[in-house]
């Protein structure tokens, strides 16, 4: 009697173990599928931390909106670099890189630098033209804490593609 | 001019094709205050000194023109790109908010 009580425990407790596992696999899934689509805003680079950026300064959306107005980015032809972390947060450099045509007539018009994080987040904007040969622009800035970069092109036809990518600030330069 | 600010470097690379598109290193010494920061002895709010419109010539027409912020490093250094397409100087002229204008010519000599 005795083992025919603990036979179908021991079985619904590997049962019930097997299914946990099952379901946070699925419960995980879940949230990263619903995280990646749920942009909220018309342009995909206005999701990621905007909740912390709405809490420090000014509005990095706002920042965003008044140069971009309701235009879509792209996430495409534009490589951004920087540092993953950065010791000093006043040197930061960052690379923005892209193989869009520099031609008469199609060119990258404009590079924007913007920083969710600091006080004003425009950092810089670079106009270039098709007698710059490369579409591409190198700056070291200054960054007040952990913050996502972005950096968007704009084309001379206004259409606009932008990289992301979140610098880790470390302030006092134990590297963690 | 005060001291140690204005001073420039302007980096080109060493051997240059024509056609190729190069790119032009240019650091500027400047403190960039951003009119944030305190002097921590006096309490008092240094001013805003920071420079705001980077042009670059080549062969006297404007090629790349930047407006930066209060963000950008001291002694900014940047990086941009030229076709060089003609043997012609190229001239690099920073502007800060209190009207001082730097500016620095380096021939651009393809082979």
């Amino acid at each position: 009697m005795k083992e025919m009580q603990t036979q179908p425990n021991a079985v619904s407790r590997r049962e019930f173990l097997k299914k946990a596992g099952f379901a946070s696999v699925a419960v995980m899934a879940v949230s990263t599928v619903s995280s990646m689509f749920s942009t909220g805003g018309r342009s995909p680079l206005s999701w990621p931390g905007a909740q912390e950026a709405a809490a420090a300064g000014r509005d990095v959306r706002e920042v965003l909106r008044a140069n971009f107005g309701d235009r879509t980015i792209q996430p495409s032809h534009v490589m951004l670099k920087t540092p993953i972390i950065a010791e000093n947060g006043a040197v930061v450099p960052v690379a923005i890189d892209s193989d869009l045509p520099m031609e008469a007539g199609n060119y990258v018009k404009k590079i924007y630098i913007f920083v969710d994080q600091n006080a004003d987040p425009f950092i810089a904007s670079t106009d270039l033209t098709p007698a710059s040969g490369r579409a591409a622009y190198a700056l070291r800035i200054k960054m007040r804490k952990t913050s996502l970069v972005r950096a968007i092109v704009e084309t001379n036809k206004g259409v606009l593609y932008g990289d992301t990518k979140t610098v880790k600030v470390t302030i006092g330069g134990c590297g963690g | 001019m005060p001291k140690g600010v204005g001073k420039i470097r302007i980096r080109l690379p060493k051997h240059i094709a024509k056609g190729e598109v190069i790119p032009v290193k240019a650091l500027i010494t400047h403190p960039m205050e951003t009119g944030l920061r305190k002097n921590k002895k006096t309490g008092k709010i240094i001013p805003a000194f920071y420079i705001n419109d980077v042009r670059v010539y080549y062969g006297g027409e404007l090629v790349t023109h930047a407006d930066w912020s209060i963000a950008v490093s001291a002694n900014p250094f940047m990086t941009c790109y030229v076709k060089a397409d003609k043997a012609a100087p190229l001239k690099v002229v920073w502007k800060d908010i209190k009207g001082s204008v730097y500016e620095k010519t380096v021939q651009i000599q393809p082979e």
